[in-house]
């Protein structure tokens, strides 16, 4: 018997010729990609420089000009510069932090649903109970935990609460594709329990687990903004929640072209992620489709 | 049903009981464990035993943990290590403060959310079907400090029509809750951060209620109500929005969750003196009591919740028998 094989990169390929919005929507997602990589050669400047004028005077607070495209910080450091190379933590940690928290939830959901019984009741009250946990509070008591803040310090805390919801949506999933005839088919072929569920169950479930891992980079970019913004962050890497953070904490709320940027970025980098999973969304679940 | 209720209710004392042993644990863990914050190692040795005694952290782990357990229960939640006010009286008053925020955000966005909902399926694949929804995409993408920080450069800085954050003017204090939530001054301030959190939770209910509300007006029932010759707002609010109305509470308790998280953020930026806010300067100034106390009330603020949620669901949609 020859399983059909899902052709994956066709399968994206329909989803974003379907939707045009999402293909919109990949392309920013790209070009950011794509700015975070080579935003140490771009950058016009050293992001944490203060830049002086002839008599050495710091240039505080200078709106934007042919020099500082952006203008400049109170410390008079290129808001562009920061925005290039902001880009590269707030990349970093939406992508691994959304990519374990997503890995891991899947997983639990997995095994949780497959094995049911005293696994799948153990795992989903822990599920409960992180489910119980106030999100951002969650996480500053963590960062706070293993300080002195670091990225990677934030990034576990992100994804210690981020994996729930992934895990309940995907469990409900599994619980109904289980119970079809093909399931039993190769149990009774003999397959083992691992190849059951990542040969012929994940394949099934895989727009639904992307769906999640593009909505869980959008919270752990939230989050990781939200954390910096309180000032939780690590002082020592520059991100667009960073950003944010010194134009509050130093009262530079006036200087729009300091504030405006960073908050812009984060909210298109998020409204892409957002209607690429809308796409996904309705190609997981063909009743939205018909819908329409 | 009743089976239901009892064991939804065992299941929620045990999450409670297992988010106040995770925190215990947790507080348990943070850098500089409470002794050596509030017992100077300067202090000579007789007096730090005492303050030890007095702590009660000269017992062993497992009594001290019931203790807390027990402290945590009656409302004894000790003292601040900052301001030295006592922590439940403190925030018995934190809590009003974001109890007055985000209840009416969370009624407001999802009425508005409602009737949004239902008027963009009306008109679904036109002009106004888009608008609305990229109109609540961009303010659901967009963090909620970043549209608060917006607000307030345009409509307080700039125009001069909103207070640039706080509660109350300073000066005017009231004893009393009344006094404190029944005034002018109090609506004037509550306006920006009231404003940023219904447009920031408004899109969840508004999808939810759009894609019901696409799949009520479907079905044969309205079609028979059209051909019974109902007037349009009739078909949509009395017929089709009753039907769709079910999913959309589901997502009361997703919302509460996200208030009880997410207003961290926003008392910041604008400086509303809640339990978010609490939380924050209390973690600044390792305050650990505080810090501690505001992280379990909010924990079980959202349990709670989340199970009175499922009961009244339970008894709104009698299809539903478990």
């Amino acid at each position: 018997m020859e399983t059909p094989k899902i052709n994956l990169v066709h399968q994206q390929l329909v989803i974003f010729k379907r939707n045009r919005l999402a293909s919109v929507g990949a392309v920013i997602i790209l070009f950011i990609i794509f700015i975070s990589v080579v935003s140490p050669w771009i950058a016009p400047y050293d992001p944490w420089k203060m830049n002086k004028d002839k008599n050495g005077k710091v240039l505080m607070l200078k709106p934007p000009s042919e020099e500082f495209l952006l203008g400049t910080t109170l410390y008079g450091r290129d808001v562009l510069s920061q925005i290039l190379i902001g880009t590269q933590a707030t990349l970093l940690m939406g992508f691994v932090a959304g990519f374990c928290a997503a890995f891991l939830g899947a997983n639990v959901g997995l095994i949780s649903g497959y094995y049911g019984k005293m696994t799948d009741n153990i795992l989903m009250r822990i599920t409960d109970i992180v489910y119980g946990l106030p999100f951002e509070p969650f996480i500053i008591v963590m960062v706070i935990i293993m300080s002195p803040p670091k990225l990677w310090t934030i990034g576990l805390a992100i994804i210690l609460i981020t994996w729930r919801t992934t895990a309940r949506v995907v469990r409900s999933e599994v619980l109904s594709i289980k119970e079809r005839p093909y399931i039993t088919l190769s149990r009774i072929r003999g397959a083992s329990n691992l190849r059951i569920i990542y040969r012929h169950i994940v394949p099934n479930i895989l727009p639904l687990i992307l769906v999640y891992f593009c909505a869980s980079i959008a919270w752990s970019v939230i989050a990781y903004a939200s954390i910096s913004f309180l000032g939780f962050g690590d002082p020592n890497v520059l991100s667009w929640g960073s950003m944010l953070y010194d134009v509050f904490a130093q009262g530079g709320i006036r200087a729009w072209w300091w504030f405006i940027p960073p908050g812009l970025c984060l909210s298109i980098f998020i409204i892409s992620l957002y209607v690429v999973v809308r796409a996904y969304e309705e190609f997981a679940n063909p009743r939205l489709r018909t819908q329409r | 049903m009743k089976n239901y209720l009892i064991q939804r209710g065992i299941s929620t004392i045990f999450v409670i009981i297992a988010v106040m042993s995770l925190l215990f644990l947790l507080f348990r863990l943070v850098p500089g464990d409470p002794t050596t914050l509030v017992i100077s190692p300067a202090l000579d040795e007789i007096a730090q035993k005492r303050l030890l005694e007095l702590y009660g952290l000269d017992k062993p782990l497992y009594i001290q943990y019931l203790l807390y357990m027990k402290n945590f229960f009656i409302f004894q939640w000790g003292k601040s290590f900052f301001s030295q006010e006592d922590v439940s009286a403190m925030l018995w008053y934190r809590f009003w403060n974001t109890f007055s925020l985000m209840s009416g955000a969370i009624v407001l966005a999802l009425f508005l959310g409602m009737i949004g909902g239902i008027l963009a399926a009306w008109k679904r694949g036109r002009s106004f079907d888009s608008g609305v929804l990229i109109g609540v995409t961009f303010f659901q993408s967009t963090p909620i400090f970043f549209t608060g920080m917006l607000f307030l450069l345009i409509l307080s800085y700039k125009l001069g029509l909103f207070p640039t954050g706080l509660m109350h003017e300073p000066g005017l204090f009231s004893d009393t809750l009344w006094g404190t939530f029944a005034n002018i001054d109090f609506l004037h301030h509550l306006a920006l951060p009231l404003l940023s959190a219904v447009l920031y939770y408004l899109s969840l209910p508004l999808l939810i209620m759009r894609s019901s509300m696409i799949a009520a007006l479907g079905s044969d029932y309205l079609l028979f109500a059209r051909a019974k010759g109902l007037s349009n707002k009739r078909i949509l609010f009395k017929h089709a929005a009753r039907n769709a109305l079910l999913p959309v509470i589901t997502i009361f308790s997703l919302l509460i969750g996200y208030a009880m998280g997410g207003q961290v953020v926003l008392e910041t930026v604008y400086s509303w003196p809640g339990m978010g806010l609490a939380m924050v300067e209390a973690v600044q100034h390792h305050d650990y009591p505080v810090a501690q106390a505001t992280f379990g009330l909010m924990a079980i603020l959202i349990i709670v919740l989340n199970f009175i949620t499922d009961i009244v669901y339970c008894f709104l949609d009698p299809r539903i028998r478990y």
